[in-house]
């Protein structure tokens, strides 16, 4: 049929089913967030009769108002704002400090550096060396212990080096020439070219530290506990690591508070999203560029 | 000494010292990251060494004593750590299988939207699941996949009459739900990758197939895939080194007693018989997780150097 009718580059049964695969992306993207949303603001009865799909029925804010009354959860909340916040600050300031001296290829050691960045990204301690590294530097049970092993991360160092490498030498030049040391050409110079690579390691940082459960679990007493780790909690309890606690299992109640919980703790990401897009997509593809 | 240029040169007629005083501050600003590094990545590495040795609690992370291959003897000859390490390549091989081609049919099918405005919308709702944590991801599923209220469940009901099945508790629909959930979660972000790759091809090849009469199938196959070959490759090759490492929180999340006889992959054991256990066997568990890491690493290795051999194409 297509090459009967030669309209050039006319295909129209690749142009359907091209349409057909990008709305069932767009969907398969889209529906589960509603569902849950949906089963977030329905009645529990309306749950418990299976009535519930894409909206919300009988819609009520019950859910939210019992997780809202929760203490745990702001307690959960608010760690996970602190360990974001300060996890990814600490991250960036070690990693410009890395990045900066890395960029420059013909410093001494520099190669032997990079090669070091690069095999650990490909081999390194196991869970359990990381584990007791960690216990022996008494860091169990505090903060640090899942903010200082996650400061430098391999991948957006290779990021930022390759931002810094894209800026033009001649700016670097200059600001010897007119006497600025390395410090000074890194605050005065670099930095403020860095923003647009920062906003995008930053959010590659603040999405792990935010989406992060499984360390807090291991290395966190139960009141350190963020967001994520309550979520597990709550959604979970019959895995084998089996210390779920959190609310009630009358269990149609439940799913409106597991959805609301989702909900809540994805909330600022999807908000956020749509605005930080752009320098997700940058930072993926200089990073790529040589990895 | 102002005159310098921006990069170091090369050090050729100075001394080592005058080196070092030129550029000190550029070995001051890296000394706190270096040490802080090496301690969080190379110290871990090293404390390997714990495979070997007899781990006591609070005599720190490299053990008292040498063992020798202890440990090894003891993981090569238990059941259990077999079944993980099956689990583990069957999981990453068909995951790999069923999951590598689909950004790339989704790059290219996305390249040839004509709407712009409808392709950008695509795009940016295709990276959302890729920032939502693995712990939302599972408790979605639990949701859809629930017996009780679950959509699927309720959907199957009443078209077929079947009772309601637990299919996260079910070992036949691990591996399944575990390639879908990766499906849905990195398909869109790792297509960015190959469709930068495609935007790159030159606007003429197209043009000269075109007036010589290609379809636009014909150019997909004939100048599309061909041309973004080498990134498809270094891409395969990030894959298979990765071949063991999967994703250990996501299968944490979704391992049951009941599905174990599938779930239980090595990252799983090693954690079951290391943090999580009540008697912990430090020394076994790394024993375990030092095979694996130099078999990822010899993975990584051998996938780059025959990538280098047949497509000059390497990632280092």
């Amino acid at each position: 049929m297509i090459h009967k009718h030669r309209i050039k580059d006319k295909s129209p049964a690749l142009d359907a089913l091209i349409w057909f695969v990008m709305i069932f992306v767009l969907l398969a993207c889209v529906l589960p967030f509603l569902y849950i949303i949906a089963m977030s603001f329905s009645s529990s009865r309306a749950i418990l009769n299976n009535r519930v799909s894409l909206w919300p029925v009988e819609f009520n804010v019950e859910a939210y108002r019992q997780v809202f009354a929760y203490p745990n959860f702001f307690k959960a909340y608010g760690n996970t704002l602190i360990y974001t916040f300060f996890g990814t600050l600490i991250s960036l300031c070690m990693m410009v400090l890395f990045a900066y001296p890395l960029s420059k290829n013909r410093l001494k050691g520099q190669s032997l550096v990079m090669k070091l960045v690069v095999f650990s990204m490909f081999f390194g301690g196991g869970l359990v060396p990381n584990y007791l590294l960690i216990s022996s530097l008494k860091l169990t049970g505090t903060v640090f212990a899942i903010i200082l092993p996650f400061a430098i991360n391999q991948f957006n160092l290779i990021i930022l080096i390759n931002f810094i490498r894209s800026l033009p030498e001649e700016l670097e030049e200059a600001a010897r020439i007119d006497g600025l040391n390395y410090f000074g050409i890194l605050i005065r110079i670099i930095l403020p070219l860095l923003t647009a690579a920062l906003a995008t390691v930053g959010l590659y940082t603040a999405v792990f530290f935010w989406n992060d459960w499984f360390y807090a679990l291991i290395y966190l007493k139960s009141y350190q506990y963020p967001v994520m780790l309550l979520l597990r909690n709550i959604v979970n309890g019959t895995t084998m690591v089996g210390e779920a606690g959190g609310v009630g299992e009358k269990a149609f109640v439940a799913i409106a508070i597991k959805s609301a919980v989702i909900i809540t703790s994805t909330l600022p990401i999807i908000l956020l999203y749509p605005f930080l897009q752009k320098y997700f997509v940058k930072g993926m593809l200089v990073g790529a560029i040589k990895g | 000494m102002k005159q310098k240029t921006a990069s170091p040169p090369p050090a050729k007629g100075v001394s080592a010292k005058r080196y070092f005083i030129n550029h000190w501050q550029l070995y001051a600003m890296l000394l706190l990251p270096l040490a802080y590094f090496l301690l969080f990545k190379y110290v871990p590495m090293f404390g390997n060494i714990l495979a070997f040795r007899r781990f006591r609690p609070l005599t720190g992370p490299f053990g008292v004593r040498w063992e020798g291959l202890r440990y090894f003897n003891q993981f090569l000859g238990q059941p259990d750590f077999w079944r993980a390490f099956r689990n583990t390549l069957t999981l990453s091989a068909m995951n790999l299988i069923i999951n590598f081609p689909v950004p790339i049919i989704f790059a290219i099918l996305l390249n040839e939207l004509r709407s712009l405005r409808f392709k950008k919308l695509v795009q940016t709702v295709s990276y959302i699941p890729r920032f939502v944590s693995t712990v939302v991801v599972v408790s979605i599923l639990m949701e859809l996949l629930s017996p009780s209220s679950g959509v699927l469940n309720r959907v199957i009901q009443q078209i077929t009459g079947n009772p309601p099945v637990f299919y996260m508790n079910e070992a036949a629909y691990f591996r399944p739900l575990y390639i879908l959930t990766d499906m849905w979660q990195y398909s869109g972000w790792s297509a960015i990758i190959y469709l930068a790759a495609i935007t790159g091809i030159d606007a003429d090849m197209f043009e000269a197939a075109r007036i010589d009469g290609a379809s636009r199938t014909q150019m997909i196959w004939y100048i599309t895939l061909p041309t973004i070959m080498p990134t498809i490759m270094v891409m395969f090759i990030l894959k298979v080194g990765h071949l063991l490492s999967l994703g250990f929180e996501k299968v944490l999340l979704m391992y049951t007693p009941s599905n174990s006889v599938v779930s239980d992959i090595i990252d799983t054991y090693v954690y079951r018989m290391s943090i999580a256990a009540t008697a912990p066997q430090y020394s076994y568990a790394t024993a375990i997780g030092l095979f694996s890491g130099v078999i990822g690493l010899i993975l990584v290795s051998s996938s780059n150097y025959l990538s280098r051999r047949l497509t000059g194409e390497s990632i280092y």
